[in-house]
């Protein structure tokens, strides 16, 4: 086998580690005090003393809820076979009542083989739905819902919520709720009434601290050695990869992706792209390729927009930039192209065109978002009578223009001089 | 040029279906469409002729390292990835890049593009379609596979499609293996790529299908599918107040001088000639605009221009040469550096200018400002004209000023009232003319229009007939009956036109303000054509 046929094979190994998320937060699961262990006793214990619960898990996107949630069911699925039937839903998808209650009687039919009708009311479904809870609570089955972007069911009239919490104060049924937010005020959105019933279990995700970001690249970047892989190849990418993470300009890298954004999602992209770097021929990873993902992960693209401009929508953006400094409440193309002109009048300059144009020019900037309207309203007033407004600050601007390779030297001096 | 361009642009505007059909395939378009075969796993990949790396390389000038990022990012076959958020200014080929390599991949994508796709509906079952190879045709009566109008519906019909296809590219994977078909899909990924996300922002209810297009590789939990978006603007564009799982960013620039010297080169037939030319214009276009389809509308005239004294296309032009069709060329370069909408003679700029309407959205609103030379170089009937006429007066004018510029004693008298107020309102010129500059042209109901329309068809009239000033307009009523008939039709066939533009209705009355867009220029050249006296109703401030 080739050495490149072993760098692919490596490849698409690592690929699908990172993809896979449930991989990537399995060494978060040993220690007592970890969020994996605080929640699986929760719902184990609820499944063999056959209660109600609800726990709601908080934390910035990223930091690995759902895979951690992912992980416990699966746990608590082996362990108690045929105890647990699991209903997913996600607010993004289900905000709206009868949407989700539908949803719910649509997994319940599946998972308990029975036949689901589309055409079913609100109403029937909701009985439904807490005819099954009883069944089921019977039957000593726990019925998880995991209520994915907790949020967004809070709101309207939280009819789901209190469906669900008020079916959970009876003793015969058996039901856990696990509501996951990014929003850490989730249970405050909540009404009174559903508040009430509402267990305030609180589980709080944060983005891992240095030390776990360093076990977690080891624990996915290294390559096992019990794989199809030959094993001499294994150990010299291992040494090598290690040796790269202990160097002083990795951690240099990684403090500076993690300055900026300390999610696990966030490393896991970085992560992704330095992968996707490697070179197939040498089928090793370095520290070049860390250095070009953090480049390509961390962009800034109002820099980058402005790169692309061409000079005279340049010659528009400090126009509007001066119009800004001046301090008028509002304008729009046609001041601009007054100051355009009064410019060009002063210092003669070599870019005049046609307000035609320059219009076009105004137009592309809006395109690229480098400017925007004041205001949404207005559809039927034509672009040059808009107010509009800069979306760039003048660091940004003094920046482009500084790095813009042919930036003619009459606005350098204009943006210097009016600072 | 064009023919350089044509591919480029259908592969933008259309779903893959019919952009496979690149020229030289018409013929396989044409049979494919009276015989029907059911579609089959193959139809998921691109086209039918294979290209190698580096053809896919010398294809697309000036996105090389795009490539090369996108390749390694999509990575080696049947390998999972994280889904990809592609962004570049317009035309700098991210749809067909992006095409291309799944074409070189050989890999099944499903491709929707949310302009043609306008709501959530239609973009939902597009995909669905197109996963579960559904055509529509008369047989089902062009409807699709799924009715699906809701995300969570989507979500399950979706993953219930993909499983299918990801089962069937298995088997047809263990087919090909023993039997060695000749079936040139490869690998067990299915991609779906989505184009022009950042229209969805204007849609209803964006808000939650933002997000949840975003967190859809999450949703789905499959391995075995890719996502990737195509947007015109950055990733900063998109944050929503409770965030997303973001994407991997891949940066399309806008192409660089050389970049577009090497676009334009293609598909040259002279290219020393076209070189040469380049090296005149190129430079002085680039300051305004680096956008290829704005800076191939402009070169194919003036390279035209260029060749005139050139009995053969053929020749290879000298120094000597070069310079005296510079200086033929000189005169031209201004004047078109000036203008960004050309309309020369009929026949040739028809197809030209349809196609400058397909690539450009608002190029209706830049038609008002284009400099035509003396005259209107348009067909207008002459109460449309008229109409117009006053439809600018309408806007320029305050409603106040009405009855005494339009009263029957006629136009000297105006005159002199308008002279004295505007001396009246000379410390408020500044001002004025700064309210003029922001809030633009003034909104008017019907009713204000007619009545202006009517005056000056009127006055006009019998300033034609009768030559004699002076008289009473009751006269004429019977005159301007003709005139009025289908009025109101012109009115519709303006507003269509983009000369008055129709606004929302005024708050105290509840009736329909138009406002008229015309500029001064056009007004006034149109005044001429009918030899009205424009600027004697002009209220100047």
């Amino acid at each position: 086998m080739g050495r490149e046929n072993l760098a692919g094979e490596a490849l698409i190994l690592l690929r699908s580690r990172l993809c896979n998320p449930k991989f990537v937060f399995s060494p978060f699961s040993d220690s007592a005090d970890s969020n994996y262990s605080k929640l699986k006793f929760i719902l184990s214990s609820s499944v063999t003393e056959a209660c109600n619960n609800s726990v709601l898990l908080l934390g910035p996107r990223g930091c690995g809820k759902n895979a951690v949630l992912e992980l416990v069911i699966e746990d608590l699925l082996k362990e108690y076979p045929d105890m647990i039937s699991v209903i997913k839903l996600n607010g993004l998808l289900h905000s709206d009542d009868n949407c989700a209650v539908k949803e719910i009687a649509r997994q319940l039919c599946v998972e308990h083989q029975l036949l689901f009708s589309k055409m079913v009311s609100f109403d029937d479904n909701t009985q439904f739905m807490i005819g099954m809870l009883r069944e089921c609570g019977l039957a000593h089955k726990t019925v998880m819902f995991v209520l994915d972007e907790f949020d967004l069911f809070a709101q309207g009239k939280q009819r789901l919520l209190y469906c669900l919490l008020d079916a959970m104060q009876s003793v015969t049924s058996q039901a856990v709720v696990i509501g996951v937010s990014c929003r850490l005020d989730a249970d405050q959105l909540l009404e009174k009434r559903v508040r009430s019933r509402f267990s305030h279990r609180k589980l709080l995700f944060l983005p891992p601290s240095k030390e776990d970001l360093q076990r977690l690249i080891k624990h996915i970047l290294v390559l096992p050695t019990d794989s199809s892989l030959p094993h001499d190849y294994v150990v010299e990418f291992n040494a090598k990869l290690l040796n790269i993470l202990a160097k002083e300009r990795f951690k240099q890298i990684i403090d500076t992706l993690s300055n900026s954004d300390s999610t696990c999602s966030n490393l896991l992209r970085f992560l992704f792209s330095a992968v996707c770097h490697m070179d197939l021929k040498s089928g090793f990873l370095l520290i070049e390729n860390f250095k070009a993902a953090l480049s390509s992960i961390q962009r800034q693209p109002k820099l980058e927009g402005l790169k692309d401009c061409s000079i005279l929508e340049l010659y528009m953006l400090v126009c509007m930039w001066r119009l800004e400094v001046r301090e008028q409440d509002s304008y729009n193309f046609n001041s601009v192209m007054k100051e355009y002109r009064s410019i060009h009048d002063s210092f003669q300059t070599s870019d005049y065109y046609a307000r035609n144009v320059c219009l076009r020019a105004f137009e592309h900037l809006l395109e690229r978002e480098l400017i925007s309207f004041m205001d949404h309203r207005g559809h039927n007033q034509s672009t040059e009578f808009r107010p509009a407004k800069l979306l760039i600050s003048y660091h940004e601007l003094y920046q482009g223009l500084k790095s813009y390779r042919s930036c003619p030297a009459i606005l350098q001096k204009l943006i210097d001089r009016e600072r | 040029m064009g023919k350089e361009e044509s591919p480029q642009v259908v592969t933008r505007r259309t779903t893959r279906s019919s952009s496979s059909s690149t020229p030289n395939s018409k013929n396989l378009e044409t049979t494919k469409s009276c015989n029907p075969q059911p579609m089959t796993i193959n139809d998921l990949v691109f086209g039918d002729e294979h290209i190698s790396f580096d053809d896919l390389i010398s294809s697309l000038p000036g996105r090389r390292s795009q490539i090369h990022e996108l390749v390694r990012l999509l990575g080696p076959l049947n390998s999972p990835t994280i889904p990809l958020f592609i962004y570049g200014g317009t035309s700098t080929g991210k749809t067909s890049v992006v095409l291309q390599i799944f074409r070189y991949l050989n890999r099944p994508f499903v491709y929707t593009s949310c302009r043609t796709c306008y709501n959530p509906r239609v973009l939902f079952e597009s995909i669905l379609n197109q996963l579960s190879l559904h055509r529509k045709d008369v047989g089902n009566g062009y409807s699709s596979a799924k009715r699906c109008e809701r995300p969570s519906d989507f979500v399950n019909l979706l993953r219930e499609a993909l499983l299918t296809v990801v089962n069937n590219l298995k088997g047809h994977l263990e087919n090909s293996s023993s039997k060695k078909s000749i079936g040139r899909i490869s690998g067990k990924m299915v991609y779906l790529i989505i184009d022009n996300l950042e229209l969805v922002r204007e849609w209803d209810k964006s808000a939650n299908l933002l997000p949840f297009l975003f967190k859809l590789y999450a949703i789905l939990m499959l391995p075995e599918v890719g996502l990737v978006y195509i947007s015109n603007t950055s990733p900063d564009t998109y944050y929503s107040d409770t965030g997303y799982i973001e994407p991997i960013p891949v940066y399309f620039p806008d192409y660089t001088e050389e970049d577009l010297r090497q676009i334009f080169l293609r598909n040259q037939a002279n290219q020393k000639l076209y070189s040469s030319f380049l090296e005149v214009v190129l430079r002085p276009f680039c300051r305004t605009t680096r956008r290829v389809d704005e800076l191939s509308a402009a070169f194919s005239p003036l390279f035209k221009k260029y060749c005139e004294p050139l009995s053969d296309l053929g020749i290879s032009p000298s120094e000597e040469m070069k310079r005296r069709l510079f200086s033929h060329l000189q005169p031209h370069i201004m004047p078109s550096l000036n203008e960004v909408f050309k309309i020369s003679s009929r026949p040739s700029s028809e197809g030209e200018s349809n196609k400058e309407k397909a690539n450009r959205q608002g190029c209706t609103q830049r038609l008002r400002g284009c400099p035509a030379i003396d005259e209107i170089d348009f067909h207008m009937s002459t109460s449309a004209k008229y109409l117009l006429i006053s439809a600018f007066l309408a806007s320029r004018n305050p409603a106040t000023l009405d009855a005494s510029l339009f009263d029957s004693t006629g136009g000297s008298d105006n005159r002199k009232r308008k002279r004295n107020s505007s001396v009246k309102s000379m410390e408020h010129k500044e001002a004025a003319e700064q309210e003029l500059l922001m809030k633009g042209p003034g909104t008017f109901p019907l009713e204000r229009l007619l009545a202006i329309f009517q005056c000056i068809t009127s006055v006009e009239e019998y300033t034609l007939e009768e030559e004699e000033p002076g008289t009473n307009s009751l006269g004429v009523e019977s005159g301007d009956s003709g005139l009025m008939s289908d009025v109101l039709l012109q009115v519709s066939s303006l507003c269509n036109a983009n000369f008055i533009s129709k606004g929302g209705s005024c708050p105290l009355d509840g009736s329909t303000r138009y406002r008229s867009t015309a500029s001064e220029d056009m007004a006034l050249k149109v005044a001429r054509s009918l030899k009205f006296p424009l600027s004697k109703y002009l209220y100047r401030r």
